[in-house]
C-alpha cells in the first residue's frame, strides 16, 4: 500500500515537473524577436514547439546549428503549420525544403510560405500544400524531382542539368507527361509505394485529345499532369481536397472548359467552335446533382464518361456503352428494341439522342406518349407519322404509367390520413413498396419499346395499385366501425349520465316533498 | 342507499354479524360534503382524478396481457398491440390520454386546494399526501414513457436522467441505479418497467389511501372563515352520483379522444406515435421534448448557463427546482393567515403567479413563434417575446377576471412574474437577470406592503 503511495506521489511529482530546456541552438532561435522586441514566436507556437518530441526538436536544433533553419520567422513558419511531429521530422531532414522556407534566406520566387497569398511568394510554393504531398509524405521530397540529395548544404550543378530551364519549361510544357513518367510508367518502380496503382497513364495520354495536341503539335495549353493534378500539392484522389476528387473533377475540367477565353480556337469533329457550357449544364443535370448535392460518389463525373488519362471527344457508339456500364438492362433492352436499327441508321447516339448529354435530367413520364408535346410524338411525328401500331404502343406506355403514378399519389395521401387516425397502414405499404418497386422496372422496361414485355413489369404494380385501394377502403371501413361503436358507446353512457340527474332531481323533489 | 340497512337477513345481515357494517353504514349515511360560497365543482376533481387512475389500472392491466419488456420484444409488442390485437389500439390510447387526463385533473385538483387554502389545519397531512401523489404521478409519466423502446422515448429518456447527474456528491451514482449503467440500455428499460407496473402501482395505491383516509375521517375543508360549513350536501347519494355523472362524461371525452386523436394532438411531448424503433447507437436528432408536464424542468435547465455561482448550471436549476417543490409541499406551514382561518390574499396572487411561471417556461419550450423547420432551428429570443407576449395577455385578462369576478386586490406576486417575463421576453435580458431584478422588485414591494400594513387588507381570497 505505501509502495502505492509513493508511486503515485512520484508519478504526480514526475508529472508537475517543469518541461526540459530546449536545446541550446533551438532555444536561441526560439527567443528571436522583431524589431520592435516583441517576441517572433506566438505562445501557441511555443507551446507546440516544447510539446514536440525529444528527437524532432533535436532535428530541429541541429538544423538550426548549421544555419539551414536559418531564422526565428522560418521556425515559426513551420510550426503554424500544424502537422503532427513526423512530418516535422521529414522536413527537418530536408535541407531543400528548410533553406525554402526561410524568408530571410530567399527571394520571394523561391520562398515556400505557408500563406504565399499574404508573403507574396510564387504561389505555386505553398508550404502547407507541400507537406500534404502524396509524394512528400512517402518520402519522395524535392530532389525527387529536382535532383541533387536532401542532405547537399548548397545547391548542386546536378539540379541546373537535369531540370529544364524557365524559358523550356514554360515556352513548350510536352516534357511534363515525359517526366512524370519516368516513375508513373514503371511498374517495378512504382509497385516499391503503391503495388496497385496503374501505370498505363502516359501510354493513355499519349492517346487522348490533349496528348494529341501537346506532344504532337506543341500546344503547351492542351492539359498535362500539372494542369489536373497541380504541382506541389498532390493528393491522392480519394482525398476530398485533391484536384482529381470525383466531386471536385467537374470544377478542374471546367477551369479550361467552361472558359470561352480559353478555349477560343478549338473545334468539334464537325468544324464548330466547342462549347464552354458543359460544366453550367453538369450543375443542373441529375449526375450533377447527384454528384455535387448529395454527395453521391457512384454518380458520373466528366471522367466518368469522357475517360480521365485517355480523355477524347465523345463518339456515338462510346456514348452510349458509357451509360450502359451503370444503366445496363436500359441498354440490353434497347438493343433487343426495334428502335436500335433505326438510330444506328440515323446514326443518332441512343441513349443521348432522348435524355440529352451534359444536362440529363430525371426522366419523367410526360416524354412518353404520341402527341405532338412528348418526346416521342416529336421525332415519330418528324420520321414515322401516324404508325398506328407505334401510337398504341406509346399511349399504352403513358396510360398505364399515369394510372400507377396517380394511384400512388392518391394512396400516399390516404394512407397518411389513416396513419393519423391510428389505423394498421402496414398492409398498404406494403403493397405500396410493390408498386413502387413496379414503376421503377416499367418505366425501365419502356426501352423495350414494346408492350408485351412493359406488361410484364407493369401488371404486379397494378395488381399491387388494386391491392393497396382494397386495403384502403377496408380500413376506411374499420375507421367507420370505430366511429359507429363510439358513437353508441357515448349514447349509452349519455343515458345513464341523464337517468342519475333524473334520479338525483327525484331525490330533491322527495325532499322537499317530506320538508315541514 | 338511503333506506334502514336490514342486519337480520340477506347478504347485508350475514356480513353484518361477522364484519360490523352498521357503524360504517351511518358514518356513509351521515357524511356531507360542505357548501360554500365558492362553486362546488372544486370537490369533484379529486373523484376525477381517482378515475382517470382507475383507468390507469384497468388499461394497464389489459396491455400486460401482451406487452412483453425486452430489447426485441419491448417495441414489437406494442406493435402486435396497436395493430394486431382486437381493440389494442384502444386501450393504449385510452392508457395514454388517460395518463395526461389524470395529471391535468391533478394539477387543477391541487390549484383548486391551493385557492380555497383547504391545506390550512388540520389537513396539512392531506396536502402533503396530494403532494407526493403528484410526483408519483410524474414518476409514472416518466417511467412509461421509456416502454414502448421507440426513438423518441429512448432520447427523451436519455436526456431526462441525465439531469440527476447534477445532484451533488451522489448524481453519478443515482443515474447509475437509475440507467442500470452508464448509458440508457435494456437494463433500463427493465427498471423503469418495475417500477412503472410495480413499485409506483403499490406506493400509489398506499398513498391514496391515507390521502382518501384522511379526508373520510376529517370530511372535506369548509369554506374559509367557517369553521363548519353553512350548509351540506349528503355524501350518499347525493355527492356519490354527481361524482358518478361526473366519472361517465370523463369517460365519454377519454373515449372520444382515444378514437378521433389515438396518437395524441400531434404537439411535442403530447404525442405517443410508435415511430421507429430505439437504435442506441444513432445519433439523437434536435427538437426531442420530454412530455409536457416537465416541460417547465426542460426549459428551466436551459435557461441556466453553463456555470452560476460556483456550480454547473444544471445543478443549480435543480436546486432552484426543488426550493420551488420544497416551498409548495410545505405551503400549510408557510400560510400563516390561513392557519387562523383568515383569507391571506397573498397566496392566492402566488398560485396565479406560479401558474404565469410555469405558462411562460412551457410556451417557451414549444419555441412557440421562434419560426424554425425541419432545416432551421427555432430562434429562441423571437421566441421569448411571442410567449412573452402571449404570456402577458393571458396574465392581464387572468387579473382583470380576478379583479372583477372575485374582486382580488393582491396582485404583487404576479406583477414581478409578468414584470419578469417583460425584462426577458420584450426587454432581451437574460431569463436569470431578469428574473433577479423582479425578486428585488418583488422584496421591496413586501417590505412595503408591510411598512404601511396593507397586508392585511380585507381583500377576499
Amino acid at each position: 500500500m505505501i509502495a502505492l503511495v509513493l508511486a503515485a506521489l512520484f508519478a504526480q511529482a514526475a508529472a508537475a515537473a517543469p518541461p526540459a530546456p530546449l536545446p541550446k541552438p533551438l532555444q536561441t532561435l526560439a527567443e528571436g524577436k522583431h524589431k520592435d522586441g516583441t517576441p517572433i514566436l506566438t505562445d501557441k507556437q511555443r507551446e507546440a514547439l516544447q510539446a514536440l518530441p525529444e528527437h524532432t526538436k533535436k532535428l530541429l536544433s541541429d538544423a538550426a546549428d548549421s544555419m539551414i533553419l536559418g531564422s526565428t520567422e522560418e521556425l515559426a513558419a513551420l510550426l503554424s503549420l500544424d502537422v503532427q511531429p513526423q512530418v516535422l521530422d521529414l522536413i527537418a531532414s530536408d535541407n531543400c525544403v528548410l533553406c525554402h522556407a526561410d524568408p530571410q534566406n530567399q527571394k520571394p520566387r523561391a520562398l515556400f510560405s505557408p500563406h504565399p497569398a499574404t508573403s507574396g511568394s510564387n504561389p505555386l510554393l505553398n508550404l502547407q500544400e507541400m507537406v500534404s504531398d502524396v509524394h512528400f509524405r512517402v518520402g519522395l521530397s524535392c530532389s525527387g524531382c529536382h535532383g541533387g540529395k536532401p542532405t547537399d548544404d548548397s545547391m548542386p550543378k546536378e539540379i541546373a542539368e537535369r531540370w529544364p530551364t524557365a524559358e523550356v519549361r514554360h515556352a513548350d510544357r510536352s516534357w511534363i507527361p515525359n517526366f512524370c513518367a519516368r516513375c508513373h510508367a514503371d511498374p517495378q518502380f512504382m509497385r516499391t509505394f503503391n503495388p496497385t496503382m496503374p501505370t498505363d497513364q502516359l501510354a493513355k495520354y499519349k492517346g487522348s485529345k490533349h496528348g494529341q495536341l501537346l506532344l504532337e503539335q506543341h500546344d503547351s495549353k492542351a492539359a498535362q499532369c500539372v494542369s489536373c493534378h497541380s504541382v506541389h500539392g498532390i493528393r491522392s484522389a480519394k482525398s476530398r481536397n485533391s484536384t482529381v476528387n470525383p466531386q471536385r473533377v467537374p470544377e478542374t475540367c471546367g477551369k479550361c472548359h467552361a472558359d470561352p477565353e480559353y478555349m477560343k480556337g478549338y473545334l468539334t469533329a464537325a468544324g464548330a467552335p466547342l462549347p464552354t457550357d458543359q460544366l453550367a449544364k453538369f450543375k443542373t443535370s441529375v449526375h450533377g446533382q447527384a454528384l455535387l448535392v448529395k454527395g453521391d460518389l457512384g454518380a458520373p463525373s466528366c471522367t466518368g464518361c469522357h475517360g480521365s488519362h485517355a480523355a477524347q471527344p465523345p463518339e456515338v457508339a462510346a456514348v452510349s456503352q458509357v451509360c450502359r456500364r451503370c444503366h445496363a438492362q436500359n441498354g440490353i433492352l434497347f438493343d433487343g428494341s426495334r428502335h436500335k436499327k433505326v438510330f444506328e441508321e440515323h446514326g443518332w447516339p441512343e441513349c443521348g439522342q432522348c435524355h440529352g448529354h451534359h444536362d440529363i435530367q430525371r426522366p419523367t413520364v410526360s416524354l412518353i406518349g404520341n402527341t405532338d408535346d412528348t418526346l416521342c410524338g416529336k421525332c415519330h411525328g418528324q420520321y414515322s407519322r401516324d404508325d398506328p401500331k407505334c401510337n398504341e404502343t406509346a399511349l399504352h406506355f403513358r396510360t398505364t404509367l399515369d394510372q400507377m403514378i396517380a394511384g400512388r399519389e392518391s394512396a400516399t395521401g390516404e394512407v397518411e390520413k389513416l396513419a393519423e387516425s391510428g389505423l394498421d397502414i402496414e398492409p398498404v405499404s406494403r403493397s405500396l413498396s410493390d408498386l413502387d418497386e413496379s414503376l421503377t422496372q416499367s418505366k425501365s422496361k419502356v426501352h423495350s419499346f414494346d408492350s408485351s414485355t412493359f406488361d410484364q413489369a407493369a401488371k404486379p404494380g397494378m395488381e399491387a395499385l388494386q391491392k393497396a385501394r382494397q386495403e384502403i377502403a377496408s380500413a376506411h371501413d374499420e375507421y367507420r366501425f370505430r366511429q359507429r361503436g363510439l358513437v353508441g358507446a357515448i349514447c349509452f353512457i349519455a343515458l345513464i349520465v341523464v337517468g342519475i340527474g333524473l334520479k338525483l332531481r327525484e331525490l330533491e323533489r322527495r325532499r322537499n316533498e317530506t320538508k315541514p | 342507499m338511503s333506506g334502514e340497512p336490514e342486519s337480520g337477513g340477506g347478504v347485508f345481515g350475514w356480513l353484518d354479524r361477522r364484519y360490523g357494517l352498521k357503524p360504517l353504514v351511518e358514518f356513509m349515511r351521515h357524511k356531507e360534503v360542505p357548501i360554500g360560497a365558492h362553486s362546488m365543482v372544486w370537490y369533484y376533481l379529486g373523484g376525477a382524478t381517482l378515475f382517470f387512475f382507475a383507468m390507469q389500472v384497468a388499461t394497464g392491466a389489459l396491455l400486460l396481457l401482451f406487452y412483453q419488456a425486452g430489447e426485441h420484444t419491448s417495441y414489437e409488442s406494442i406493435r402486435f398491440i396497436t395493430t394486431k390485437v382486437p381493440f389494442g389500439w384502444l386501450v393504449r390510447s385510452l392508457h395514454c390520454w388517460s395518463a395526461h387526463l389524470m395529471i391535468v385533473s391533478l394539477i387543477t385538483h391541487m390549484f383548486s386546494t391551493m385557492m380555497l387554502k383547504a391545506y390550512r389545519p388540520p389537513r396539512e397531512l392531506t396536502w402533503v399526501t396530494g403532494f407526493v401523489l403528484l410526483t408519483l404521478a410524474l414518476g409514472f409519466g416518466f417511467s412509461g414513457y421509456l416502454l414502448p423502446w421507440n426513438e423518441l422515448a429512448f432520447f427523451a429518456t436519455a436526456v431526462g436522467t441525465d439531469s440527476v447527474k447534477a445532484v451533488p456528491g451522489i448524481g453519478d451514482f443515482l443515474l447509475q441505479v437509475l440507467r442500470g449503467g452508464a448509458d440508457v440500455s435494456i437494463n433500463t428499460l427493465h427498471r423503469f418497467f418495475g417500477l412503472h407496473v410495480v413499485l409506483l402501482p403499490l406506493a400509489t395505491v398506499g398513498l391514496v389511501s391515507a390521502h382518501l383516509l384522511v379526508i373520510q375521517r376529517q370530511g372535506m375543508a369548509p369554506p374559509l372563515g367557517h369553521k363548519v360549513a353553512p350548509r351540506g350536501m349528503r355524501f350518499f347519494p347525493d355527492f356519490a352520483l354527481r361524482d358518478l355523472q361526473l366519472w361517465l362524461i370523463c369517460l365519454i371525452i377519454l373515449t372520444s379522444l382515444a378514437v378521433f386523436l389515438p396518437y395524441g394532438p400531434h404537439i411535442p411531448g403530447i404525442e405517443w406515435e410508435l415511430g421507429k424503433k430505439a437504435n442506441p447507437l444513432a445519433p439523437a436528432y434536435p427538437g426531442i421534448k420530454p412530455e409536457w408536464y416537465f416541460l417547465w424542468v426542460y426549459q428551466l435547465l436551459k435557461e441556466f448557463p453553463p456555470h452560476f455561482f460556483g456550480m454547473e448550471g444544471p445543478q443549480g436549476a435543480l436546486l432552484l427546482i426543488s426550493a420551488l417543490l420544497g416551498l409548495w409541499a410545505a405551503m400549510p406551514w408557510i400560510d400563516r393567515r390561513a392557519q387562523r382561518d383568515e383569507a391571506s390574499p397573498g397566496f392566492s396572487d402566488i398560485g396565479a403567479a406560479a401558474l404565469l411561471f410555469l405558462g411562460f417556461l412551457m410556451l417557451m419550450a414549444w419555441d412557440v413563434g421562434g419560426g424554425g423547420d425541419a432545416v432551421k432551428l427555432p430562434d429562441p429570443q423571437q421566441s421569448a417575446h411571442v410567449c412573452a407576449l402571449w404570456a402577458l395577455g393571458f396574465a392581464a385578462v387572468a387579473t382583470a377576471l380576478r379583479a372583477l369576478f372575485l374582486h382580488q386586490r393582491y396582485f404583487l406576486f404576479t406583477g414581478a412574474t409578468a414584470l419578469q417575463i417583460a425584462l426577458h421576453g420584450l426587454a432581451g435580458l437574460s431569463y436569470l437577470l431578469a428574473a433577479a431584478i423582479s425578486l428585488a422588485v418583488l422584496a421591496v414591494g413586501l417590505l412595503v406592503l408591510r411598512a404601511r400594513g396593507q397586508d392585511r387588507s380585507e381583500v377576499k381570497p
